[in-house]
Formats: structure tokens, sequence, C-alpha cells
């Protein structure tokens, strides 16, 4: 099955002397979840940007559901839905009211715009609110309400900006459910970023790691992991003898450390090595007592890959009262 | 394309219609306008009835205004009657020079960039900026003319007054709207700040109303100023609309002049459409 998004060397160049993005490639297959993650400025909105048709491509080549970006952006359009970072649900409009004019804009045909209106108000948990004004609503309807007017005319991609920007844990859970639901249930592929890394590890078929304009990393959150950061097991043994040397023979296991009784190791999956070391540790007339072990984070691999964690980011962009306001309306 | 158009215009529409601080203020501006300007600009009300000692009969003080109105307010009989065209053009270009606002909302707040990723022409986004602003002045300048004809002193309409000259009176208005509409609504779109459009507007409005015959008679102006307020559309648009309110029935030479008023308007009006539609586009080209 050919990419539904690819991305052949992107570029893109601000003048006077701002290069956003530089040389960016990848590309996206039909029915997977795919996360762009950087910090701020690192090339991320640019790049959907381009992808959405918001941004010219200074060079280099990208196709979305089959249609050049550059060439065909009509086409392009026709077949996205874009859910961005800000809230642009009109406040003056009720929901449903807002749900209809995403309809019409996206030509979706008259007799077709209740029943999808409809259907989304339920899936999404605002029927009960379809008929208020979009100023009373909280600020997780409002992201919900959004989500509903970007799928309004059944796109092949979804484009999500910080889908879950100041929402509570709460709301922002059940946002990604929504996302699982409709990858799951209807074959929707999705491209987001976001600065919620556990988000991108619990949502992401893969995801990519852009940094100053250009990808660092590209693969599955697991496999990611792996690579880059690997389980940390912690032993404890019965009796005093010295499993050291026995430790570091084991496959895959590295900076293995002695604290009196206690042994601490490096693993890429601890299940592959668990077994060897339970028959080493048995084998040698001793017990172990205690085992623990901790599984790697994205924010592991972010760091290694940017050299900064996540959050050391969080907090720049915007800095005018637009931002305020966006903020005040997701809080509200 | 029209459903496009006709789906943002819908929007704007109906967002002005609900939000009563948008509707009431443009009420009450055209009330005070006409109040206030009808009575502090009248020249006639300074006409003391004792002049040098010499009492005027109140026959004698009325005979004298009618005459000021009659040779220098081109035949009005009140002089509301002469200020209502010009309080009209007066709310048509302010309402459209400051209705972009919306439309910079719109970028800032994100809205715009819905637009821009939906498969709408950019056309409909430019002309449904110029729709709603016109329609939202045209109802004003309605509303104004309503409120002119009920006030004491008021607008009192030429004999022989019909429907033509409504038609005609509103299709001024409108050819004058929509041209003005074209270009502030590019403008709109062009800036990325409220405020940088508000300088805009400011520095522009000013010079368009005070060089044109809204509210003073061209008569009185130096000659250099009456060479620039005979080029400016709202002199041509106040002077169409003030000819057929004040002059129910129109003589020759004044048909005349109103017909090239009114192909003026038409050309004002096309060619803003044009230089607006392309500064639009260039505006909402991805950057």
């Amino acid at each position: 099955m050919p990419p539904i998004i690819e991305a052949e060397h992107l570029t893109k160049f601000y003048p006077p002397k701002t290069k956003a993005v530089e040389d960016v490639s990848f590309s996206v297959d039909e029915g997977e979840v795919f996360g762009f993650l950087g910090p701020n400025g690192a090339g991320k909105t640019t790049t959907i940007k381009m992808l959405t048709t918001l941004a010219s491509i200074t060079s280099g080549k990208a196709k979305v559901a089959g249609f050049d970006v550059a060439h065909d952006p009509s086409a392009v359009r026709r077949s996205i839905g874009v859910v961005p970072q800000e809230l642009t649900a009109d406040d003056e409009l009720k929901g449903n009211e807002n749900l209809v004019l995403a309809a019409k804009l996206h030509h979706v045909p008259r007799s077709e715009v209740p029943g999808r209106v409809k259907d989304l108000l339920k899936l999404f948990d605002l029927e009960e609110a379809a008929n208020r004004r979009v100023r009373t609503f909280s600020g997780g309807m409002r992201r919900r309400l959004q989500m509903a007017m970007g799928l309004v005319h059944s796109p092949k991609v979804m484009f999500l900006d910080e889908p879950t920007l100041g929402l509570d844990v709460q709301t922002r859970t059940k946002v990604w459910d929504y996302i699982t639901r409709l990858n799951h249930d209807r074959g929707l592929t999705v491209f987001m970023t976001t600065h919620y890394l556990e988000e991108a590890d619990g949502l992401c078929d893969r995801i990519a790691i852009i940094d100053h304009g250009a990808i660092k990393v590209s693969d599955s959150p697991a496999h990611l992991k792996e690579k880059f950061g690997g389980d940390v097991l912690s032993i404890s043994m019965s009796g005093d003898t010295d499993l050291s040397e026995f430790l570091r023979t084991v496959p895959d296991v590295s900076d293995v450390t002695r604290e009196g009784r206690v042994y601490k190791m490096k693993l890429p999956r601890t299940e592959r090595a668990l077994p060897v070391i339970i028959e080493g540790v048995t084998s040698r007339g001793l017990a172990i007592t205690e085992i623990s072990f901790s599984r790697p984070k994205l924010d592991d691999v972010f760091l290694e890959v940017t050299g900064r964690s996540m959050r050391e980011d969080e907090g720049g962009g915007q800095d005018s009262w637009v931002q305020n306001l966006n903020l005040e309306r997701q809080a509200s | 394309m029209f459903d496009d158009l006709s789906a943002l215009t819908g929007r704007a529409l109906r967002k002005w219609i609900r939000n009563p601080a948008a509707v009431l203020p443009g009420f009450f501006t055209a009330l005070f306008y006409l109040a206030l300007f009808g009575n502090s600009f009248n020249p006639t009300s300074l006409i003391p009835s004792n002049m040098g000692g010499f009492q005027l009969t109140p026959a004698e003080l009325l005979s004298i205004k009618s005459s000021i109105l009659t040779q220098t307010f081109q035949g009005a009989a009140t002089y509301i009657s002469y200020l209502t065209a010009g309080i009209i053009c007066l709310i048509l270009v302010f309402n459209m020079a400051f209705g972009g606002i919306d439309l910079v909302l719109d970028r800032q707040l994100g809205f715009l960039s819905t637009l821009l990723t939906a498969p709408i022409s950019r056309g409909s986004i430019y002309f449904s900026g110029v729709a709603q602003n016109m329609i939202k002045a045209m109802s004003l300048a309605f509303l104004t003319f309503l409120i002119a004809i009920l006030l004491p002193d008021g607008l009192i309409l030429g004999k022989g007054f019909g429907v033509l000259n409504f038609i005609g009176i509103f299709g001024a208005f409108a050819l004058l709207a929509f041209g003005l509409s074209c270009v502030f609504t590019a403008l709109a779109l062009s800036v990325r700040a409220i405020d940088s459009l508000v300088a805009i507007v400011n520095f522009a409005t000013f010079p368009l109303v005070f060089t044109s015959t809204a509210l003073f008679p061209g008569a009185g102006f130096p000659s250099w100023l009456l060479a620039i307020s005979n080029e400016n559309p709202i002199t041509k648009a106040t002077d169409s609309a003030r000819l057929l309110m004040v002059n129910g029935v129109l003589s020759s030479s004044q048909l005349s002049t109103l017909e090239w008023d009114i192909a003026y308007l038409v050309v004002f009006a096309a060619v803003m459409a044009i230089v607006g539609y392309i500064a639009a586009r260039k505006a909402l080209a991805p950057v």
C-alpha cells in the first residue's frame, strides 16, 4: 500500500535567512497514527503548514492522499481535516451551527449534512450542548467540537496540531480515546504534533523527532526506546557471592553495577534476558529476593536526540494576547 | 463559489444580528449624527432675527433661511434634507473602513487558517468580507434614511419622489459601499494586527471625508479643494443621492449630472473590485 503522506527533501526558507525546515523526508502509511515531535521552533508547525497547503514549499516535494501539495492544493484540501492548535470554532455560533458551517465549507452534500452533524455530535458526546453557543463551552468541549469540525467531510488524513494543549488530564485522556477510536473504527490516518511525550507514546504507531528543522530519528516508540534507552533492571540476591562477572556475560546486558547484594544493569528488553539471569543465579545456589525494572520513556529518547528535555521547551511560541485568549477559551 | 460565499456571509451576519452591542450603536450613531450635525452644523441657525437694529419678522427670517438653503444647499427644504445623504455616506465610509477588524481577528484567532485549509475559493473569502460589510452598512444606511424622515425638521423628500429615486439613491450608496468595501477588505486581509488596520484607516478616512461634499457644499471650497472633491467618490455618491432626495423630479441637466456621477461610481466600484481581488489573493496565498 503506498504511503498516504510522502515528504521528500522538504525545505522551507523564510527570507532573509531563516531556514525553518531543511531537507525533511518521511512517509506515513494509510491508517497510521504518526507523531511529529520536537521542541518549539523545531519546524513542526511549518511542516504541517506545508502539508496542509498553508505554507509554500521552498524546495522538495510533498504528496498527501496521492495529490501533490504544490500543484494540486485543492485536491489535498478535499482530502484532509485540520484541527489547529488554536480553538477556531466560532464563539457566537452554536455547536451544531459550527459543524454545519464546516460541512458547507467542505462541500458536503446538503442532504448528508444533518446526518453527519448528528453522528459527530454523538461521537464526541456533544449532543446536549449542540444548541448552546460555543462561548458557553468548556475547553474540553471546544476541543472536541474542533475535532468534530475537522471530521465532518470524512477526510482521509487528519492533521492534529497539539490536540490536547491546555486540557486537564481527564479531558486529555478522553481526547486520546477519541483519536484511538477514529483510527481503529474508521481507519483514519492521523498526523499529530504534541508536546506530551506520553501522549505520543500511547497513541502513535510511529513518531519522528524534528529539531533545528531536520528529522533526527523516526521509528515506532518501542523501537526508539529500545534503541536509545533500554530497561534498567534491579535484582537483590540472597547471598554475598559476586555475580557481576556472570551478569556481564548475559547477552545484551550492560552497565552492571553492584551495591552490596543489589545489582543494577541496563538491557534492551528485560523479558528476553530475565530467564537467563534467573537460571544463572539459581544454578549458583543463590536466590533472587527482590526484582524490579523500569521501562525507558520517550523523554529519555527525546533528551538523547535533542540534547534537552521536552519540558524545558514548554511555554514558548505565541506571546500575545491572542494566545492568552486561546488559553482562556481552553480553560473556560 | 456562491455556496461558499453564502456560508461565510451567513456566519458573519448571524454573529452580527446576535450581538446587540454591534447593532445598537449603529442605530444611535445614525441618530446622533443627524441630530447633532443637523443642528450644530446648520448655518441657517446662525442668522439672527435682529440684524443691525433691524428686527426681522418670523416670515422674513424663514424666507432668508429658505433662500440660503435653496441657493447654497441645492434647494433642500431643511438642513437635514441636505445633510442626510452626506451623513449616510459618512456612516458607509466608517463602517466599511472598520468592518475589516473582524477579518483581522479571524486571522489572529486562526479561523482564517481553517478557511485556507478548506477546499473553498480564495475569492469567496474575499467577497464574503465585502458582502458582509456591505449588508451591515447598507442596513444602517436605510435605518439612517428612515430616522432622517422621522426627525422633526428632518428629511423632506422632493416633490414627485418615487421608487426610481429610492433605487437611484441606494444604488449610489451601494456602489460607493462596494468600492470602499473592496479596498478595505483587501487591506484587512493584508495586515496582521488590528493596530495597523486602525492606523491606516484613520489616515485614509478623514481626508476622504473632508475633501468631499458629505458635510459641506462644494460651493464654499477653495478651487484646489473643489478639484479634489470633484474626483472623490464620496462626493459623487453624496451628490447623486442628494439630488434624488431633494429633487423628486430631475431636470435634464440634473439627470445628465446624475448619469455621469453614477457612471463614475460604477467604474470606481469595478476598479476597486479588481484591485482589491488581486491584493486579497496575494494576501491569502501561501507564504
